[in-house]
């Protein structure tokens, strides 16, 4: 599993960087086509719910996706192989 | 399933202003929903004029956008008709408190079965910021410039007096929190009231020195006091600080109630 931000839905109010646990979502400078800057991934692979989903085989944390007004935040599965960042929480 | 598949993709975005809490009060209502596992024919959304009530317009069900005020109304036809149907209704504070504030508490005094998810913006969003009656003292809106001199409705309280079954209050903060008191609404036969205090960036906020979003968020969360320490303050004696609302499960009782499927 994977972060993914919709960037034709995101309108930038940043609510993701401030509910996040991991602080994954950063205020971004990249503008979407509307003019609206959209927010960053920090090593996003240290989501709780893009390590863990597939193995508790059930949503996990999720805050982010709740609390986005915009519906802007998912989850999208990994192509088959694709290379994977290791994260190591302490 | 997730609660992802209760929109109708296809109207998506809405047409909510940037930070608007009404969308993260749809997503947590949809989270409870879904987990009910009710099937989507059977589940009807209804909501009267503002603009948390275009909520019911984006989701994947049978929906009825109604008049000013009447939201709980024609939920009571549906439900009345139908008993076998889930009536949920989206309502905002002018619709439900103001101009639809006798459908409130008869809709509370039947007890009918329904949940109602009230967003409480405490302004009138849609028609450029209004008092409305949840207004709270002091507040700027374009009908009170010198600060609203009315004291506000507590919408909870007023629910519990006229007879619902199940009363709680959360905020656009507390979205796990809001997302089981939705569903303990659901699953509670008879009346069912969810008051989420939300913000409102363009008509609230903008006027009431809340500059970012999260500034009204963060207002909502160190402003939320839990019914269980206002009790425990109660008990001890202590003043309760002005400015502070309850959040929690207020009241959860069996009164007899209409329109259950026998
Ligand atoms: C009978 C009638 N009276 C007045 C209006 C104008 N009107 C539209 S929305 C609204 C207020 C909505 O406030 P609220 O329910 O709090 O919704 P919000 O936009 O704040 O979410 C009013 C007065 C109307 N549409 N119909
Ligand atoms: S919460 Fe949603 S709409 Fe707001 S900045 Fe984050 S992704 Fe964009
Ligand atoms: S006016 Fe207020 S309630 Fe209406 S969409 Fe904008 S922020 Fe939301
Ligand atoms: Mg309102």
């Amino acid at each position: 599993m994977k972060l993914a931000i919709d960037e034709n839905r995101c309108k930038g109010c940043n609510l993701c960087t401030k509910v996040c646990p991991y602080k994954i979502f950063k205020e971004g400078k990249k503008l979407n086509r509307k003019g609206v800057p959209i927010p960053e991934l920090d090593r996003p692979e240290r989501c709780a719910n893009c390590r863990l989903r597939n193995l508790y085989g059930r949503q996990l944390c999720g805050v982010c996706q709740l609390t986005c007004p915009d519906q802007a935040i998912h989850w999208i599965d990994e192509e088959p192989y694709e290379p994977h960042k290791v994260a190591i929480e302490y | 399933m997730s609660f992802e598949d209760w929109y109708r993709q296809d109207r998506l975005p809405h047409i909510f202003c940037a930070g608007c809490g009404n969308g993260t009060v749809i997503n947590c209502t949809l989270a409870a929903v879904e987990q009910m596992g009710w099937k989507q024919e059977e589940t009807i959304f209804v909501s009267g004029i503002g603009c948390s009530s275009r909520a019911s317009g984006y989701i994947l069900a049978d929906s009825l956008h109604t008049t000013h005020g009447r939201a709980l109304a024609f939920a009571t036809g549906v439900k009345m008709a139908n008993k076998g149907l889930h009536v949920v209704v989206f309502t905002g504070d002018g619709d439900l408190a103001a101009i639809g504030g006798n459908h409130f508490i008869h809709a509370c005094r039947r007890n009918i079965d329904l949940t109602v998810v009230c967003m409480n913006n405490q302004i009138y969003g849609m028609t450029g910021g209004q008092g409305s009656p949840t207004t709270p003292l002091g507040c700027l809106s374009s009908t009170t410039p010198y600060g609203c001199a009315e004291p506000p409705f507590d919408l909870c309280e007023l629910a519990a007096a006229a007879g619902a079954n199940y009363v709680s209050r959360w905020t656009s903060y507390h979205v796990k929190e809001l997302e089981k008191a939705v569903k303990a609404g659901l699953e509670t036969p008879g009346f069912s009231f969810i008051e989420a205090l939300v913000q409102c960036p363009t008509a609230f906020g903008r006027r009431n020195k809340f500059k970012q979003v999260a500034d009204h968020v963060e207002h909502l969360r160190s402003h939320s006091l839990l019914k269980a320490k206002r009790d425990r303050m109660i008990e001890n004696g202590e003043q309760i600080p002005a400015g502070m609302f309850v959040v929690g499960e207020l009241t959860r009782r069996n009164r007899p109630a209409m329109g259950v499927k026998p």
